[in-house]
């Protein structure tokens, strides 16, 4: 049924659809939508589950970690500092391997302080161990709501379903809402092999040594690279479910067999897909449309990047001192292509369709080093440009 | 003599009638409170039980992977978090519509500053987890490094005595106090030295429908520099100076408090143990540490009513008299 | 090879997979160490051993436990001067357990309730032994003997058995039913009892070493010190074993107005008692000693029971202490008083204590009999050929007549018992040689007994606990006869032995398998009632020490293992 629903109420509506046990977080913006609307959900009786408003994001973590080793499905939520906050948890709860599915919506990160959106807090913590999908739309974002969770539940890895703050979040558009038979088919109720039990009291969270410490950790990449089968399964599945096909690992739209492509992650996608339109002047590229960012899909994208000679990987994040996040280990995967790489829209900057023959002009420069596309350095003391 | 026995031992460990929640084999130290402590609460807690347990002694030496110790289901998340995983647990359970209480364990660390916020968050939700500290009152498991529980004047790494200090120049956090202050149902002391009061202690906040806490003074060989069969001994004096005064707090009114027959001068505590060494030198300095630390137990015996009047059979004398086939412990 | 687990997780109780004992330098192990009762009991009582079992709730087994050692607990538990009770470690906490009135009761309930002694019957063919005398070392004796598979054979002089404690100890000590009942339980085992048979008259020594594998000879020391004052005696003189004996017997006693007893010991308050008892309106103990009081030196205080003393006052007799008979004074050859002088014993400069009496001192008492109770001797008629020099038996380590193979000598008669607990303990003693003896071995003595001291208990687990006292009759009731103190009832009894502190042997008090953070103590079975009901488990013990530490019956120690 489709629905004018704004993006973060149609996410609490999906959370609950996947009937989680337990609901722990603690308000941020831009977050906070999605918990305001699970909670009149909560009160309305509509959802059946604990609802736990903690004192921090790392309660908040802490608290969804607890309730999915004890054998609840779990979730939370959390964007920018808060991401930070629970770094350390994220961390721990995939090394645990413990299901847990959360929602990041995207936002930069202080000082200085800005409440917008960028992707800097879920790439901070692209090393946690968790698998990450990035949302380039809010019916996207319900679709990856509902698979997080089967994926989690299958692979006992954790996954971070990551929206655009303000730009997903906030905007109301008509979605349509999966029915809860339509969740119920599709995932099954929660099982976790190791969850705390008094009939069998294992233990968790031990202290492991030099001797297993590089097979532990083998292990968990392993898992992670493994988990490429079940994501782009639970994509397939959940289309014939629902008759939407939510993108799997990445997708290739524009022209699929133009020589210079655009890689993008998040909503950004959807203004650079417009943009083309918008510009009938200015070549079609190959659009790559990256989903999962964690587990990186190589051979998807080595795939999307056949025939490609000249290829501009648009961000919303960097990593101080050297340069893109994604455009570096895009570079490092696809030899033999030119990858520009450059950092747009950071803390919630207005993404022009303008933006777009800005990327194919830097891209004619044949400089291939990282910049921050958008920036006008005129605002900056000249010692500071 | 011979010592050597010709029972099975294998056998025989299994039919313990009492419930052995921390196994033989964990890596405790020599004389450890906290590992005694540990063993007490579970025995007195029972099988049906979750534990949530902080980093720190407890989790390590217990958990050597592929070892545990543990025969209760049990899990540790992170340093400050306990608390929080605990309220996760307990929330998964209620939603599931189980009985088993969830129990969060920490140090004091964990428990008094890196986790203090996790646990102000879990009273104050009214999650229905029982958590206990096991107070060595200092960062054991990092090599004694000080915390807000370690006492004014103790010496460790990071609080050394010599020329411009006399060890910790702070009090120790009153915990249980700002504990009570959440409004809980339960929140007590207790100390291995006795440990029918802390049984006790622990039923009593098992059977609380929702937060309760027990602080447990659990004595460390090693950070406190004593020997290890002097663990009991030195956490009784603790009590019997009036230095870790036994109370019980329900909705932060004083319900209970083990009077002291006899208090002993806080020397005959801090005597046993190296960490209070330096206030026995010549030196008007340690003197006056002395008087100041003899002053706080008699805050304490005065704050909390501690001398009782007349012979009481829960009285530091008479909990733990012994009786012919251990009736004392029932 | 482990195979690494799914997030690292491990299986409960694996941990016992890691044998925490390979850390260990030293380790415990239990020690059953004699308690200060038992080290110091003449008869070689376990007081320790039957109080826990009043602990346990078990009276006849405590019985049974005691008369391992001593068949004669009413007696004992009566005339006995109890040094268990001295050296009970209790008495540095507050006072020491009332031992004496435990023994007395276990005793009584036995009589009462005609217990069996669980003694086999010997061997037909089992060698014979004579023990000549019935008194408390002649009865130990027979009854040991049986106990170790001999058949003894009993020889009195006397219609009754009882030695001493018939002839000497007034019934108001010793009720003569008691007496009776308890001599007369122990004769209904297979004891071979000839009453009216004197040594040296009906029987000599030769045809009983010709007829028994071996002999014990325990006749006692019957006949009185002779006394005089510088070589006088007074015509009328009566000895107080005598005065005793025919009160004892006959219920008659000299009864002048007023009387003087010279000594110290039981005796002399015996005398001065039965006096009281025959009308007597004065009378006087002179003692060389000090009566018992706090602060007088142990070897300055009159050898009588502090209890007996504290009777005496109670009943109007005159104790003039630290004083000595200098002078008889006579009119006539009869006595109208004595002259007494202070005397205190004192270092000299050789370093030996010896009595002085300080000139000066003198006073005079009036009195209108004098009677010695100074002491005992033998009476050698039957057995003059086993006798040294001076009269006495020459007797080894293990209480052998020196140079004669199969004769042993038990109680008074050897010159060191003075209790009728020592002689039950001579009798046990020469039984046990004996017993060696005829089995082919050459006697050996038992190793004495290290008592556990004070200090090696953990008292902070002891709560005070007053004594229970005995309850005593009123002067105005005790009559001629009437038994003075009355006894403990059954809870004060048990009350008394829940004050023992176990010293030296477990009391189960669970502290070891309750205080050990390794779990390395362990039960052998629910309700554990002593230290053979725990075992260390050496696995995983690595030696803190603890559980020797808390123990507070000193049982536990460690030791190095390295």
């Amino acid at each position: 049924m489709v629905e004018a629903l704004e993006g973060s109420q149609a996410l609490a509506r999906a959370v609950v659809l996947c009937r989680p046990g337990v609901v722990a977080a603690y308000p941020i913006t831009p977050q906070t939508h999605i918990v305001e609307n699970i909670s009149k959900l909560v009160a309305d009786g509509v959802a059946k589950l604990e609802l736990v408003s903690v004192e921090s994001e790392f309660s908040a973590a802490s608290v969804a970690m607890g309730a999915a080793a004890a054998g609840s499905r779990a979730y939370t939520a959390s964007a920018s500092q808060g991401i930070l906050l629970m770094a350390e948890v994220l961390f721990n709860i995939a090394g645990l391997r413990i299901p847990l599915v959360m929602h990041c919506a995207n936002r930069a990160i202080g000082a200085p302080l800005n409440i917008w959106n960028d992707q800097s807090d879920s790439m901070a913590v692209r090393d946690a161990g968790w698998i990450q999908i990035y949302c380039a739309d809010n019916q996207e974002a319900i679709d990856s709501t509902v698979q997080a969770y089967r994926i989690a539940e299958r692979t006992e890895l954790p996954v971070m379903v990551c929206v655009d703050g303000f730009t997903l979040t906030h905007t109301l558009e008509p979605l349509e809402m999966p029915s809860q038979e339509q969740v119920d088919g599709y995932l099954p109720s929660y099982r976790y092999a190791r969850s705390l039990n008094v009939r069998h009291p294992i233990s968790q969270g031990t202290l492991v040594g030099p001797d297993v410490f590089p097979e532990a950790r083998h292990s968990h990449h392993q898992a992670l690279l493994n988990s490429i089968a079940e994501i782009e399964s639970a994509n397939a599945d959940w289309a014939a479910v629902s008759g939407r096909d939510g993108g799997g690992l990445l997708t290739v739209e524009g022209d699929p067999d133009a020589e210079i492509g655009i890689l993008a992650i998040g909503s950004t996608i959807g203004t650079l897909a417009e943009a083309m339109d918008e510009y009938p002047d200015r070549p079609r590229v190959r659009l790559i449309k990256l989903r999962v960012y964690r587990p990186f899909p190589i051979n998807a994208l080595r795939e999307a990047c056949r025939g490609l000679r000249k290829l501009a990987v648009i961000e919303r994040a960097f990593s101080a001192g050297m340069g893109g996040i994604v455009g570096t280990e895009v570079r490092a995967s696809v030899p033999g292509v030119e990858v520009y790489n450059y950092a747009i829209g950071l803390g919630g900057r207005d993404i022009p369709l303008g933006i777009y023959p800005r990327i194919l002009d830097a891209m004619e420069t044949g400089d291939t080093g990282f910049r921050i596309l958008d920036v006008d350095l005129s605002k900056l003391p000249e010692e500071d440009r | 003599m011979s010592t050597e026995t010709h029972v099975d031992i294998e056998q025989l460990r299994r039919r313990q009638p009492r419930f052995q929640g921390l196994e033989s084999g964990h890596r405790a130290c020599l004389g450890c409170g906290e590992a005694l402590a540990a063993r007490l609460v579970l025995e007195s807690a029972g099988p049906n039980v979750m534990i949530a347990n902080a980093t720190g002694c407890l989790e390590v030496f217990s958990t050597a992977w592929p070892e545990s110790a543990w025969r209760v289901p049990w899990v540790h998340s992170l340093f400050e978090n306990a608390a929080a995983v605990a309220a996760g647990m307990e929330a998964a359970l209620k939603h599931q519509g189980q009985s088993a209480k969830v129990l969060a364990f920490a140090g004091d660390g964990g428990t008094f500053d890196i986790g203090f916020q996790a646990v102000s968050g879990m009273l104050e939700r009214g999650h229905n987890v029982l958590f206990v500290c096991f107070d060595n009152e200092a960062y054991m498991n990092t090599g004694i490094q000080r915390s807000g529980s370690t006492p004014h004047a103790a010496v460790t790494t990071t609080s050394p005595a010599g020329r411009e200090r006399m060890g910790k120049r702070h009090l120790k956090k009153d915990i249980v106090s700002i504990i009570a202050a959440h409004h809980v149902p339960y929140a007590a002391t207790a100390t291995v030295a006795y440990p029918s009061d802390l049984r006790k202690k622990v039923r009593r906040a098992i059977d609380v429908d929702g937060p309760s806490f027990l602080h447990v003074h659990s004595p460390c060989p090693l950070g406190w520099g004593h020997d290890s069969e002097k663990s009991i001994a030195v956490s009784r004096l603790a009590v019997e100076t009036g230095l870790f005064p036994i109370i019980e707090l329900e909705r932060g009114e004083l319900t209970g408090a083990m009077p002291i027959r006899h208090p002993k001068p806080v020397t005959e505590y801090l005597k046993l143990q190296n960490r209070f060494r330096h206030l026995f030198a010549d030196d008007p300095r340690a003197r006056e540490e002395l008087e100041h630390l003899q002053a706080l137990a008699d805050y304490n015996i005065e704050v909390y009513g501690l001398l009782g009047d007349g012979p009481d059979p829960l009285d530091t004398s008479g909990i733990d008299k012994v009786y012919r086939g251990g009736a004392k412990w029932a | 090879m482990t195979i690494y687990t799914r997030g690292g997780y491990a299986l409960p109780g694996s941990s016992l997979a890691f044998k925490t004992g390979s850390w260990r330098v030293q380790k415990p192990r239990h020690v059953h160490g004699a308690a200060p009762c038992h080290a110091v009991c003449p008869a070689g009582e376990d007081a320790q051993a039957w109080l826990a079992r009043v602990d346990e709730g078990d009276v006849q087994n405590a019985w049974r436990t005691l008369v391992q050692a001593n068949p004669l607990p009413a007696i004992t538990g009566r005339v006995c001067p109890h040094p268990c009770e001295s050296a009970c470690n209790r008495g540095e906490m507050d006072a020491p357990v009332a031992i004496h009135a435990v023994e007395r009761y276990l005793g009584d309930e036995a009589i009462r309730h005609a217990w069996d002694f669980g003694v086999p019957t010997p061997k037909a063919d089992a060698p014979r032994v004579a023990v000549v005398g019935a008194g408390p070392a002649g009865l130990a004796a027979a009854y040991h003997l049986l106990k170790l598979g001999l058949r003894p054979t009993l020889f009195d002089k006397n219609p009754s058995a009882g030695g001493t404690c018939l002839t000497a100890i007034p019934s108001y000590r010793l009720p003569r039913e008691v007496l009776g009942a308890e001599v007369e339980h122990l004769l209904s085992l297979p004891i071979d009892y000839r009453p009216r048979t004197i040594l040296g008259r009906d029987v000599s020594i030769e045809e009983l070493r010709a007829d028994f594998a071996a002999t014990i000879l325990a006749p006692g020391q019957q006949q009185p010190r002779p006394w005089s004052v510088d070589g006088v005696t007074p015509k009328d003189l009566h000895q107080g074993l005598d005065l005793l004996e025919s009160w004892n017997s006959l219920q008659t006693a000299p009864a002048p107005f007023s009387a003087a007893v010279v000594g110290a010991g039981n005796t002399a308050i015996d005398v001065a008692r039965v006096l009281k008892r025959a009308g007597v309106t004065e009378v006087h103990v002179i003692s060389h000693k000090a009566k018992p009081g706090p602060g007088v030196p142990e070897d300055d205080v009159m050898p009588a029971l502090a209890r007996e003393i504290a009777e005496a006052l109670e009943e109007g007799i005159h104790i003039h202490e630290h004083r000595g008979v200098r002078r008889l004074i006579l009119r006539g050859e009869r006595v109208v008083g004595v002259e007494m002088v202070h005397m205190k014993k004192l270092r000299r400069a050789n370093g030996r204590l010896s009595r002085v009496a300080f000139d000066g001192t003198e006073t005079v008492l009036h009195c209108d009999q004098v009677i010695p109770a100074v002491g005992q001797v033998l009476d050698t008629r039957g057995f003059e050929s086993l006798l040294d020099a001076h009269g006495w038996f020459d007797l080894d380590d293990v209480m052998r007549v020196a140079g004669q193979r199969d004769v042993f000598v038990a109680g008074d008669a050897g010159g060191n018992a003075g209790t009728v607990t020592a002689a039950v303990g001579q009798g046990r003693v020469t039984a046990g040689a004996v017993a060696q003896l005829v089995r082919g071995h050459e006697p050996t003595i038992e190793a004495p007994r290290l008592a556990v001291p004070f200090s090696a208990l953990n008292v902070h687990y002891h709560e005070s606990a007053p004594r229970a006292e005995e309850r005593v009759l009123p002067v105005a009731e005790r009559g001629e006869s009437n038994e003075v103190d009355l006894g403990l009832d059954r809870l004060d009894v048990e009350a008394e032995a829940r004050r023992c502190l176990s010293c030296g042997n477990c009391m189960a008090c669970d502290n070891c398998w309750t205080l050990c953070p390794d779990s390395a103590v362990l039960k052998t079975r629910e309700i554990a009632s002593d230290g053979s009901h725990y075992v260390f488990d050496y696995d995983y013990c690595k030696g803190c020490g603890l559980c020797a530490a808390e123990c507070p019956c000193g049982y536990i120690e460690m030791i190095e293992d390295l």
